[in-house]
Formats: C-alpha cells, structure tokens, sequence
C-alpha cells in the first residue's frame, strides 16, 4: 500500500513539476525581461540614492543624503505644493468624474455619444501641447482674464501666472481639465454593469433618486473609485509637464513639484544625480504609504 | 503587483535620464568611425540651438572653413539648449562618448559646471588659441585650472535699449539716460508712466537676470571667487542690487511678464519704454519695423550705493567647447581658424546675423563702426564692443542656477515685507546646504 500510494504520489507530482516547468518557461521571457528593464534600474537608483557628488565625481556619503532632505527647504516646498495638488485636486476631479458619469449614463440623455466623446477628448491630447495652451489662455493678457474682464466678474486682471496662489489654481484647473473624462470613462464602464433591475427594486420600494445614488451607485462603484483615486494619486505625485509648461515651477517655486525639483537637481543645476536618485526614492515610499492607507480606508481585504 | 507597479513608475524618472540620448545616436553614430583617422573625410558634429543665431554663425564658419578644407564635412545639428544640457549630462554620466558631439555650445553661467563636474571630458584648446586675444571677462567661465576649454563665442555685453519717443514725450532726451544710476532711471520712469501711461521695463518674477546684470556689474557674483562657496549674505552689491530691484518693482513702473514672448511682444507693441538686457536682444527689437528710429542704446545704469559698479555688464553668453573624443583636432583646428582669430569672420557675423563676438581684434573692423538707421545712426557696435572691454571679469562658478532659484523665492518674500538681512542670511543658509 504504501509503496502504491508513494509511486502515484511520486508521478503525479512529477507532472505538476513538468506543468509548473511549462508555466514557468512561457512567463520567463517576460521575468527576465522584467528584472532587466525594472529590478536593475531600481536597485541601481537605491545605490546611487547613497551616493552624492557633481557629475561623474559620485561618492559614497552613506545615509547623508537623507538627512540633507529633511534640511532640503526646496524639498520641503515641492512636496508641500505636491501635496496641496493631492488634496485639492484628487477630491474634486473624483467627484466631478462621478457626477459627469452618472449624467451621461442616465437614459433620457440625448446625444450622449457626443458629450462622452467631447468630455474624454482631452485625455487624448498631449500634455505638453495642452499645457502651452493653457498658459495662453491664463496669461495676465490672456483669453480667459479679458473674457472675465468683459463680462464685469473682475475689474482687474487675475495674475494667474505669476501669483503664488493663483498658479497653484492654474495647475489644478489644468490636471482637472486633462484627468477628469479619462477617470469618468472607468466610472461609465463600473455604472453600465450594474444591473439596472436593482434600481427598478429600489423605486419599487420608494428611494429616492438621491438615495439610490448613495445606497446603490456609491457602494457598487467602491472598487472602482479606489482604483481611480490610487491611479490619480501616483498620478499627481508624478506631476511634471503641466508645472514645467505653464508656470516653470515659479513664481518663486509656489508650484514646483517634486518631479520638476528632481529634474532641476539632475539637468538645471550642477547634476547631482544621487540626490536626485534619492528624491526620486522618497517619492516611492510616499506613494507606498498612501497606497496603502487608501486600501485600509477603503476597507478592502482583498 | 500595484506596489510594483508604483516603484516601476516612479523609477521611470531615471529610466527616462538615460533612454533620452539614444535617439541621436542614429545621426551621430557614424562620427565615431570615420573622425579618428586623417587623411579620409573627417566629420565633426556640431551642437548647438539658436537658428537665427548660434548656429548660423556655426554654418557662416563652416563655409568659410570648408573654402580650405574640402576633406572636412562640419554638421551642424540644432538641439533646443535644455536637450543639449540633458544629452550632455546623460552621455558624460554613462561614459558612452559616442552619442556626443566633436563641438558643443555651452552658455557662460553653466560652463565651469560641466568642466569641474566631467574632468577630462573637455579637449583643452591651449595650443590652438590665445585667450588674451578675447575679451576678459569671457576667460574666467571658459577656462578651469589654468587650462583653456572654450572658444569664446558671443558677447552678452548689456545695454539699456530705450525708446527716445517716450522719453521726448515726458520731457527727456536720450542724454538724460547716459550713464545713469538706477535710482536716476527710477525717476524718468515715473516721469514716463506719468505721461504716457507706458511701463519703463518688462520683468519676469522667475527670472533673476537684472540682478545678475547689476552684480556683474559691480564685479560680484553669488559665489565667492572660487566658485564654490556661496555668497548671499554680507554681500554689499547684491544687497543693493536687492533694494534697487525693490525699488524698481514697487515704482509702478514695471509690466509682469512670465516667459520670453511676452517679453518680446511687451516692446514690440510698444507697452514698455526700456529694455535693460542683453544685446543679442537688438534681432527682435529690430523686427519691428514700424520702430525704426524710435530706439537708441544706452549704457547699462549702475548702483548708486556701490561705488565699484561701472556702466558694463553681462547677460548671457556662450562660448564654444571641444570634447574629448575623436576627431578633437580637426574640431579644433576648424574652430582656430574661424571663430579663434578669423577678424574677417567676425565681420561677417555682425552684418549678416547680427553677432557681437568677443575677439578683440574684430572691433577694430568696418563692419562694427558701420551707423545703425533702425538706432537713429547710432554705431550701436562699436558703442556696445567698447562696453564688452569694461566688463567686469567674475568667476560665474558651478551653482548660478541652483542660487538663483533659491534667490527668487527669497526675493519674494523680501517683496512681501521680510528684512533684507533675514532674507538674504536664510538665503545663504539654504544655498549651502543645496550646495556641496
């Protein structure tokens, strides 16, 4: 018996071994490729994140360049504005992405095809050609000033540009125009496979339009708004062609992002590319952490 | 996976440092073949990234060279400067020399950053110039430990471009405007705006050039003289250049601008009076032509509490280097006899492209005492080549972009109402902590 049952044992594990051999090999290309392309890169960067000195001069400063982050004012900037990007902008477009989605699913809508078509349409669009547009329209003498100005809503020119505040604003109306019809596509999608016979019950049972958003809409679409806030998250830390294009960062960096400040320490200034590796370091560990606190509010345990 | 994901994305930001000077190399690869052995054709690539500018003056000396040397063939690629910084740094970091060019331009502010940060990557030019024979304040950003890397290209000598029209109409004539101080061109600029509503000058917050021309001016710099160590506080004429700045911006004479066609479109349209900057300006004032007449150039105005401050200064500027790789000799042998001693040349510059250069024998020829009719028949070159010769010589050092930066937010908040001393004291602090 127990010779039999070790004999079988033995070949059906030798099959598994050959099946996971096969399902191995056919993955492997992509694997090798993978630890090429990404893992060396990443660990490459790790090193030189240790390492600081002016172009090929690169010296091993052990955790130095850590420490210089939290004494890095112009750090501490870029990742102040980032953040306020995060905070701002995120919400708003999450929520205007779900409003616009739920209108343009709703049956009564005539021309829908256009509205979805003309609300993505700026998703297509390059974002460094939208970005140069956007500094025209926002200029001092710009488009949208001498429409507010001829209109009576303000007697003078909004510094859009060149005001701290109002550059953050610049960026942030900017990524909304750009993000808000791609996120509302995946929205659009998540509300067209819900089953419209739950709503039908839930008017039978006499919710209101508002309630059934909330009790129905919200709930089911819960996958999908965390993927999309995750996805924007990294999205936003990784700001860098709208900053560059329209503001440059300025004035006084009052929209600098972390993305730019790296480039500036690698291209602008003296290249120091092991700081640079470093900043580009703490940007992983934030996006990480945020990651990571989104999956625990959102409450998913998978 | 979406942990992966995210570090995959985040390391683009290096990945993309070295992806980006492999598209060159499809033009460029076959130089590294055929520069190293004499006697075939010899190619020589050149970078560089004005049009209208650099580089016309870089296919000016190719024909002039090629009259010569029919076994050279010279290309010029245009890269826009940003890219040529960024191939540049990419290649020299990565050690694969083949992507980069034989001639490469480089502006002033930058140069001694990639002398001192890529050693031996630049081809010294000792034997093939003489760098008495170019301006002096060219030398020190073009040359490193005694040895001369670059060929001194243009003159970013500065001027102050102002429109005599205006000025007639508060009540001024353009002798009024020679040699000046600050505080001096403060008043007739009030006196303008007062009377024809005009703003005296354009400025861009982000863009700190004004007060690198008033430094220079005064022989100072933001570093000290070795180029290294900060020096923002305690430093008398960037203190006054400050309260000067101050002074201009809140006379209500000042237009704010953010990028360089509203710098360009703001005299163009006639908005402002004057144009404190650098001559390579004098091309786009001149596309006006409805203007002609209108301008006259006066000497930069000086620091009226800076007693070392003369009516010279510089903004801007390149200078042309050789790299270290094959074909060094014939790049520099090319470059000896055009933009190195050639004065013919340089007559050919200012009359087809309008480029001040920095040899001081070419000052003494036709075409920079010729009068200017858009100036009023002003010898606009000849007054603006003996400015070049007073310009104070400083060492631009490694860091004038990351100090600016720094300055700017500074300059911001001592706008805002901060001290001076505070602002300049966490300036300083900040600048050394970027700096190492």
């Amino acid at each position: 018996m127990k010779t039999e049952v070790r004999r079988t044992s033995i070949r059906g594990s030798s099959i598994r071994t050959k099946a996971n051999l096969t399902g191995w090999l056919f993955i492997s290309l992509a694997v090798i490729m993978i630890v090429i392309f990404y893992f060396y890169p990443m660990l490459q960067a790790l090193l030189l994140s240790f390492k600081s000195g002016t172009g090929m001069n690169l010296d091993y400063v052990g955790i130095d360049n850590y420490k210089r982050l939290f004494s890095d004012k112009t750090f501490t900037t870029a990742l102040t504005n980032t953040f306020i990007y995060l905070i701002v902008q995120v919400p708003v477009m999450i929520i205007l992405a779900l409003f616009l989605s739920v209108l343009l699913n709703s049956r009564q809508l005539k021309f829908r095809g256009f509205f979805r078509t003309a609300i993505f349409l700026p998703a297509v669009t390059s974002l460094v050609a939208y970005s140069v547009i956007f500094k025209y329209l926002f200029a001092t003498d710009g488009m949208i000033n001498k429409l507010f100005m001829s209109i009576q809503l303000i007697q003078t020119p909004i510094e859009w540009i060149t005001d701290p505040f109002w550059a953050k604003v610049t960026i942030i109306i900017a990524i909304t125009w750009r993000w808000t019809g791609y996120n509302m596509i995946f929205y659009l999608s998540a509300l067209q496979n819900i089953d419209q016979s739950i709503y039908e019950a839930a008017r039978i049972d006499g919710a209101s339009a508002t309630r059934q958003f909330f009790g129905i809409t919200i709930p089911l679409l819960k996958p999908i708004i965390l993927f999309t806030s995750i996805t924007s998250t990294i999205g936003t830390l990784q700001l860098f062609d709208e900053v560059v294009n329209i503001t440059q960062g300025g004035p006084g960096n009052a929209t600098l992002s972390i993305s730019h400040y790296i480039y500036n320490l690698s291209f602008k200034y003296t290249s120091d590319f092991g700081y640079a590796a470093t900043v580009s370091y703490s940007i992983v560990v934030i996006i990480i952490i945020l990651a990571f606190l989104q999956f625990k509010l959102a409450g998913d345990k998978k | 996976m979406k942990k992966l994901l995210t570090i995959l994305l985040a390391s683009f930001m290096l990945l993309t440092a070295c992806s980006s000077n492999s598209d060159k190399s499809t033009n460029t690869s076959n130089e590294g073949t055929n520069g190293g052995s004499t006697g075939k054709k010899q190619e020589i690539t050149v970078w560089a990234w004005d049009k209208a500018f650099n580089i016309a003056a870089m296919e000016t000396a190719k024909g002039i060279y090629a009259q010569k040397n029919a076994d050279v063939t010279i290309n010029v690629i245009e890269n826009a400067q940003d890219d040529i910084i960024q191939k540049l740094n990419a290649g020299l970091n990565s050690g694969t020399t083949k992507t980069l060019p034989n001639i490469v331009l480089i502006e002033d502010y930058r140069a001694q950053s990639f002398l001192q940060a890529y050693p031996d990557s630049f081809f010294a030019l000792d034997e093939f110039i003489n760098a008495a024979d170019f301006a002096d304040y060219k030398i020190g950003p073009t040359s490193f430990e005694g040895k001369q890397y670059g060929v001194p290209f243009d003159s970013g000598v500065a001027g102050l471009y102002v429109r005599t029209d205006y000025l007639q109409e508060a009540g001024y004539t353009v002798d009024d405007l020679q040699d000046v101080t600050w505080d001096e061109y403060i008043e007739i600029g009030k006196a303008i705006k007062e009377k024809t509503g005009k703003d005296m000058l354009t400025q861009d917050p982000n863009d700190l050039g004004l007060i690198r021309m008033m430094i220079q001016s005064a022989g100072a710099w933001y570093l000290q003289e070795d180029g290294k160590t900060p020096f923002i506080a305690n430093n008398a004429a960037l203190e006054d250049a400050f309260n000067t700045y101050k002074n201009i911006m809140d006379a209500n004479i000042v237009k704010v601008i953010s990028d360089w066609s509203q710098f360009v479109g703001a005299f163009n349209s006639g908005d402002v009076a004057s144009i404190p900057t650098g001559n390579w300006i004098t091309a786009s004032v001149k596309a006006e032509a409805e203007q002609s007449g209108k301008w006259a150039i006066v000497p930069f105005p000086t620091l009226a509490n800076t007693a070392s401050s003369v009516h010279a200064s510089n903004l801007g500027g390149s200078s042309w280097y050789v790299m270290n790789v094959d074909g060094k000799e014939a790049a520099a042998d090319f470059l000896k006899e055009t933009f190195g001693s050639n004065v013919d040349f340089y007559q050919t510059l200012v009359t087809e492209i309008g480029a001040i250069g920095t040899l001081k024998a070419a000052a003494q020829g036709e075409a920079y005492t010729a009068p200017d009719e858009f100036f009023n028949g002003q010898t606009t070159i000849a007054d603006l080549a003996s400015w070049t010769e007073q310009i104070p010589n400083v060492n631009y050092g490694m860091h004038t972009y990351a100090v600016e930066d720094i300055l700017v937010v500074e300059m911001q908040n001592f706008m805002n109402g901060t001290e001076l001393e505070t602002v300049l004291n966490n300036a300083q602090t900040q600048a050394e902590t970027q700096i190492r």
